[in-house]
């Protein structure tokens, strides 16, 4: 007895050391916790599926509020989405002009993007809320430390989407929309605009090969939270332009890749006050800290490298934004060493 | 003397050497001797065929060798420039080389007289030569001092080459256009496929249609 009573505490012991050696190993795999797949139930995926298909049939209007850092001081905008047409957005403000989205094939694009939101993050049902009096279901994006990564609220009544939000990892409101007065039914409809779309030319995985295979930097993935969720192209001045978008399902990062290099010269503004860069990457650092828009969560940026310039458009948290921008060629340097580098790396003696 | 054989004067006959009364009388001889006609026909062919051999080269490492030693062992001493002769005369490979001189018993079809026109033409020969090898050692002596000075040497030619070479291929390539990216195209994209939106009036106005501002231009 004793001595079966001695023979059993190293067993203990033991499985204590390995687990503690497991979780030194796996800790030290993984610098930051969070940076891996939520595991979860899901739940939440059967009401967002549902959203997904009850918004593309359902004829409302209502006035959509841009919340968050990206929507402050922006000014509220009437949403009218109409089967068959699209969304289009009526400015409340004079001197503003009506936007239209035509009614596109999104199903497979919002399929992708919630498989990936799936995949990133665990979705649950947060159960009913209440939205501009409204009941709304809520549904939880969580990070793998537990940490909400987004919200959305879907109308109890319609199924639709009505609010969103996406946090950042201090928790921090990144951006998001609400919608209130929703009012299912027609409404009023800017005839005289013409609808935009999205570029036309979708790229299969066979031709996103070719271009792989023609030196084009288009990434599956641009961090293991950042997945390719579609790719387009088209012809600017008879010069392929490809549109590549990734996405963690709940933000989205545009990357434009074309070839070519930047003006020296040339100084390209674009609105909001973000300004692009020169070549050799003139005003971008390479911790890009300095080219990130500082508009809370609206990002742009444009740099050449190998022959491509790259423009970045993003809404997403900061730390996404930085993981999409470093996992694509950096932007170039025109010093002396940089250049022999490159030239070493054109030889393949790198 | 007709009965008696020339034997050591046949030699300085065949070489010119003898005397005018001697000379004649060697010739009456051998007008007469059938051995001594053949012999010193045999003498003057093999004269011939010696002559015939051309100029013996230097080799090259050794009369490196004896240059170092005459600049820097030398009675002459440190003093003296790389390019200077040695004391005493031309310096090494500035005479005639060996085998040069006046052949044994005259030269065959030109008389007693040494032609000077292809020595004149050797020195021509010479000349630059001596030149290189004279700016050879001028560069040797950067590196007196270094035992491995020649693979110093080396080294930094192949990383100054391939640093060069290297600098060259990083450079931008000729074909390469010049483009202003249509931000205006991309933001409505991105606004389009992401559905998210901004405020309708930051939203830039459509770029027009027909060739844009990222005409290449060049």
């Amino acid at each position: 007895m004793s001595a079966r009573g001695h023979s059993a505490h190293p067993v203990p012991a033991a499985a204590a050391a390995l687990a503690l050696l497991c979780l030194l190993l796996t800790g030290a795999a993984h610098p930051c916790s969070d940076a891996v797949p939520a595991a979860g139930p899901d739940d939440g995926m059967a009401v967002l599926r549902r959203s997904a298909e009850a918004s593309g049939g359902t004829a409302y209007s209502a006035v959509r509020e841009l919340t968050g850092e990206a929507g402050e001081g922006t000014d509220p905008t009437r949403v009218v989405n109409r089967p068959g047409d699209g969304v289009a957005l009526v400015p409340m403000t004079a001197g503003a002009h009506p936007f239209v989205v035509t009614d596109s094939p999104f199903k497979e694009l919002d399929e992708r993007l919630l498989t990936t939101l799936e995949r990133v993050y665990a979705v649950g049902d947060a159960g009913l809320d209440e939205v501009d009096g409204r009941p709304a279901r809520t549904v939880e994006a969580v990070r793998a430390n537990g940490t909400v990564a987004g919200r959305f609220w879907v109308d109890a009544d319609t199924g639709v989407l009505v609010g969103s939000s996406v946090y950042g990892p201090d928790g921090r409101h990144v951006l998001g929309f609400r919608l209130t007065g929703l009012e299912p039914g027609d409404g009023y409809w800017p005839e005289e605009v013409a609808g935009d779309s999205p570029w036309g030319d979708v790229l299969t995985p066979a031709e996103r090969g070719e271009l792989r295979a023609r030196g084009w930097v288009l990434p599956e993935h641009l961090a293991w939270n950042l997945g390719l969720v579609d790719a387009r192209a088209t012809l600017h001045a008879g010069r392929k332009v490809v549109h590549a978008v990734y996405s963690d399902g709940l933000s989205q990062v545009s990357v434009f890749s074309q070839r070519g290099k930047l003006d020296e010269d040339t100084r390209t503004a674009v609105p909001d006050g973000s300004v692009g860069t020169g070549t050799g990457g003139t005003g971008v650092t390479p911790q890009h800290d300095t080219i990130f828009g500082g508009d809370g969560g609206r990002y742009h940026g444009m740099w050449q490298a190998d022959g491509f310039v790259y423009t970045v458009l993003a809404d997403a948290p900061s730390d996404l934004t930085a993981s999409a921008v470093t996992a694509l060629p950096g932007p170039e340097d025109s010093g002396f060493w940089s250049r022999v580098q490159r030239g070493m790396s054109r030889l393949g003696l790198l | 003397m007709s009965r008696e054989h020339l034997g050591e004067r046949l030699s300085a006959l065949v070489d010119g050497e003898l005397g005018p009364v001697e000379h004649e009388s060697a010739l009456i001889h051998l007008a007469k001797c059938e051995s001594c006609r053949f012999e010193a026909d045999m003498m003057r062919r093999l004269k011939r065929r010696l002559h015939g051999l051309g100029e013996p080269e230097p080799d090259l490492d050794f009369m490196g060798r004896l240059v170092g030693l005459s600049r820097g062992d030398g009675p002459g001493g440190p003093d003296r420039g790389p390019s200077e002769p040695p004391p005493g005369g031309a310096g090494f490979g500035a005479r005639p080389p060996l085998g040069s001189s006046r052949p044994l018993g005259g030269f065959p079809d030109a008389g007693p007289t040494p032609p000077m026109a292809p020595m004149m033409a050797e020195e021509t020969v010479v000349a630059p030569e001596r030149r290189a090898r004279r700016r050879g050692e001028r560069f040797s002596q950067l590196f007196p001092a270094l035992p491995g000075g020649r693979y110093a040497v080396a080294g930094v030619a192949v990383v100054t080459a391939l640093l060069g070479g290297a600098f060259v291929a990083g450079g931008e390539t000729g074909d390469t256009p010049v483009v202003e990216p249509r931000l205006s195209d991309f933001a409505v994209e991105h606004a389009v496929t992401s559905r998210f939106i901004p405020a309708v009036d930051t939203l830039p106005s459509p770029a027009p249609s027909g060739p844009g501002p990222d005409l290449p231009t060049r």
